[in-house]
C-alpha cells in the first residue's frame, strides 16, 4: 500500500547568527493511510520539527517528504499550500484557536480558507465532540479541554487524509486528556484518517497502534 | 469574518485609524471646498450682460481713486463696435459682519446685471440713498425689505432682494456711492462694456487698448481673478498633502503594529491552510475596513464641517461637487491600501513555524 505520508533522509538543519542546529539527521518514516502513529522522545529531540515537516509549514534543508505520493520538494510555496489543505489537519499543543472568532467560526476557518461554504458542517463537528451548546463561545470562555476539543473538530472539518497532533493533551489534566483521546480515538475508528501524534504521555502514546521513539534527531525504535 | 472581528477586538485603535482617514478625508473636501468661495467671487464678477471690463492703470487708481467717468464713457462709447459702456463705482461697505463691495450703478444699468425674475423681493434699483442685496446676504445679516441700514452718516434703505449670484452682494445707484464717497466729480472704479457684435470682441478690445487703457474680455477677467488666487490654493494644496501624508503614516503604523501584534494568528492561519494572498488580502481587507468606516466618517466630519463654517460665517462658500467626494474616497481607500501593502507583504513572507513560536 501506497503510504499517506513518507519522508526519505530527512535533515533539518537550524542556522542562527552563524551557529548551525542540526534538529533531524536523516528521518525515514513511511505512515500508512488510516494508521495511528505517535511518536515520544525528549524535548529537543526533533518531535515537533519532524511533525512542522510532515505538515509542510517548514522546508527540509535535505531528504524528500511525499504526501499522497506527491514529492513536496517539487512544489512552490502555493504548491505546498494546496496540497497542506487538501490533506493535513493540524493540531498543536496550545489549540492555536482564532481568539477573536467563535468556536464555530474557527471550525469553519479551514473550509472558508479552501473556498468553501462551510454550511453546517462546523456545527455538527461541534455537535461530534460534544461542544454543539457552546459553538457561540469565543476561546476564552472555554475551559483549555474544551479548546482542545475545538481545536480537534477544526482539523478535522475539511477531512483530511492526515491529521498531525503535537501533544495535544500537552495542556490538559488528565482527565481532560482522557476525553482528548478518547475523541481522537472515535474519530480515527469513524473516519479512517492516518494520524500522527506526538506526545511525552506513554499513556496517550499507547492507544496508538505503532509507537516511534526519537533520540537526538534520529528515530531510534521504529 | 475574520477582518471584521480583528478590527473589532481593538475598538480604541480601531477608531483612531478610522477617525485619521476621517479627517484627512474632512480636510480634503472642506479645504478644497473653501477655494470654490474664490471662484464663486470670481464667477459673479463676471456674470454681467457685457463682453469686457476696461479697467484704469494702477497709478490712476491711487492718484485720483478711479476713472473719470463722463469722460471714459464717451471715449469708449466713441469705439466702433461698442454699444454701451457701464460704469461701476465700487466702496467697502461693512454689512452682516463683513466688508461688502457695494457695486454703484447707473439705475437704468440694473438690467444688465439682473433681470426682473431675479428681483425675490421689492424692486429693482432707483435713484436715492437706497440699496438692493443679494438672497445670501439679506438672509446671513437679517435683512428685510424696507430696512434702513446707516453708515457713515448716511441711511440707506433697503428697496429689493435679488436672486445670488449676481455680480455684487450690494448695489447703489453710482450718484449716491459717489456723494457718500464725497466725489466732486463722477468716477467710476471699472467699466463694463457691452459691444454690438460679439464676434468682434477681440477688435473693439483691440481699439480700447490702443486709447491706453486695460481691457479684458469677461473670461480673461476671470482667468485673471482665479490665478490671482493661486497662492491661496498652494497654501491650501499643502494643508492637504500634509494631512493626506499623516493619514497615510497612522494607518502604515497601525497596520504594521496590527501584524506585530498577530504574527502568532498568522503562523496558525497558514497552519490551517492560508496561502500568502490570502494572508496578504486579509491585512489589506481589514485596511480596507478602516478605510471605509473612515470614508463614512469623513463625509459626516465634512458635513458637519461645511454647516459650522456656513453657520458661523454665512457668506463663506464651500463648495463641493459630488465628484469631489468620489476623489476623495478614492484617494482614502488608495493611501489607507498602500500604507497596508507593506506590512500586508511582510504578513504574507512569515515564515509559519516562526510566526507560531512567536509570543
Amino acid at each position: 500500500m501506497t503510504p499517506i505520508i513518507e519522508t526519505q533522509s530527512l535533515v533539518k538543519v537550524y542556522r542562527a547568527d552563524g551557529v548551525e542546529t542540526p534538529a533531524l539527521r536523516g528521518v525515514d518514516l513511511a505512515v500508512a493511510p488510516g494508521e495511528f502513529v505517535s511518536i515520544m522522545g525528549p524535548s529537543g529531540c526533533g518531535k515537533s520539527t519532524l511533525l512542522y515537516l510532515l505538515g509542510l509549514l517548514a522546508t527540509p534543508t535535505e531528504g524528500t517528504v511525499r504526501i499522497d505520493g506527491q514529492d513536496a520538494g517539487t512544489l512552490g510555496d502555493g504548491g505546498r499550500t494546496r496540497l497542506r489543505r487538501r490533506h493535513i489537519g493540524y493540531v498543536f499543543q496550545r489549540f492555536n484557536l482564532l481568539p477573536t472568532l467563535s468556536a464555530e467560526e474557527n471550525v469553519g476557518l479551514p473550509m472558508r480558507l479552501r473556498g468553501e461554504r462551510p454550511g453546517s458542517a462546523p456545527r455538527e463537528m461541534l455537535r461530534a465532540v460534544g461542544l454543539e451548546e457552546k459553538r457561540r463561545r469565543r476561546p476564552n470562555q472555554l475551559s483549555v479541554g474544551e479548546q482542545q476539543r475545538v481545536a480537534i473538530a477544526r482539523a478535522l472539518a475539511t477531512r483530511p487524509t492526515v491529521l498531525l497532533a503535537d501533544e495535544p493533551t500537552g495542556n490538559l489534566d488528565s482527565e481532560a486528556s482522557d476525553r482528548v483521546m478518547d475523541l481522537v480515538g472515535r474519530l480515527h475508528r469513524g473516519t479512517g484518517q492516518a494520524i500522527v501524534l506526538i506526545t511525552h504521555n506513554r499513556q496517550v502514546a499507547d492507544r496508538a497502534d505503532r509507537l516511534i521513539r526519537m533520540h537526538d534527531g534520529r528515530l531510534v525504535d521504529a | 469574518m475574520l477582518p471584521l472581528a480583528n478590527i473589532l477586538a481593538r475598538p480604541l485603535r480601531t477608531a483612531v485609524s478610522v477617525l485619521a482617514v476621517g479627517v484627512g478625508v474632512a480636510l480634503f473636501l472642506v479645504l478644497v471646498g473653501l477655494t470654490g468661495m474664490l471662484d464663486e467671487i470670481a464667477r459673479r464678477t463676471t456674470q454681467v450682460e457685457a463682453h469686457l471690463m476696461v479697467w484704469p492703470a494702477s497709478d490712476q487708481v491711487v492718484v485720483s481713486g478711479g476713472l473719470p467717468a463722463e469722460k471714459v464713457e464717451k471715449d469708449l462709447e466713441g469705439v466702433a463696435g461698442v454699444e454701451h459702456a457701464i460704469p461701476v463705482l465700487r466702496w467697502p461697505f461693512k454689512m452682516a459682519g463683513r466688508v461688502q463691495n457695494v457695486y454703484g450703478i447707473r439705475p437704468e444699468d440694473w438690467r444688465y446685471f439682473a433681470s426682473e425674475d431675479q428681483i425675490l423681493e421689492g424692486r429693482a434699483l432707483a435713484d436715492g440713498p437706497e440699496m438692493v442685496i443679494d438672497a445670501r446676504l439679506a438672509a446671513a445679516g437679517g435683512y428685510r425689505v424696507g430696512q434702513t441700514v446707516e453708515r457713515w452718516g448716511h441711511a440707506f434703505r433697503i428697496v429689493g432682494i435679488a436672486k445670488e449670484g449676481v455680480a455684487g452682494r450690494v448695489f447703489m445707484p453710482i450718484d449716491t456711492v459717489g456723494e457718500a464717497l464725497q466725489q466732486t466729480s463722477r468716477r467710476a472704479s471699472f467699466f463694463y462694456v457691452r459691444v454690438v457684435d460679439p464676434s468682434h470682441v477681440a477688435a473693439v478690445r483691440e481699439a480700447i487698448r490702443e486709447r491706453g487703457l486695460n481691457v479684458f474680455t469677461l473670461e480673461e477677467f476671470y482667468d485673471v481673478l482665479a490665478s490671482s488666487f493661486i497662492d491661496m490654493d498652494l497654501v491650501i494644496g499643502s494643508v492637504v498633502f500634509v494631512a493626506g501624508f499623516v493619514c497615510f503614516l497612522v494607518i502604515l503604523l497601525t497596520v504594521y503594529t496590527m501584524v506585530i501584534e498577530r504574527t502568532h494568528e498568522i503562523g496558525i492561519l497558514k497552519g490551517i491552510g492560508a496561502s500568502r494572498a490570502q494572508v496578504f488580502g486579509l491585512v489589506l481587507s481589514e485596511a480596507g475596513l478602516i478605510a471605509g468606516a473612515g470614508i463614512v466618517t469623513g463625509f459626516l466630519l465634512t458635513w458637519g464641517g461645511r454647516a459650522l463654517i456656513l453657520h458661523l460665517q454665512p457668506l463663506w462658500t464651500v463648495e463641493i461637487p459630488p465628484l469631489r467626494y468620489l476623489l476623495a474616497a478614492l484617494l482614502a481607500a488608495g493611501g489607507t491600501l498602500l500604507g497596508a501593502a507593506q506590512p500586508a507583504a511582510r504578513a504574507a513572507r512569515q515564515d509559519p513555524v516562526e510566526s507560531l513560536r512567536y509570543e
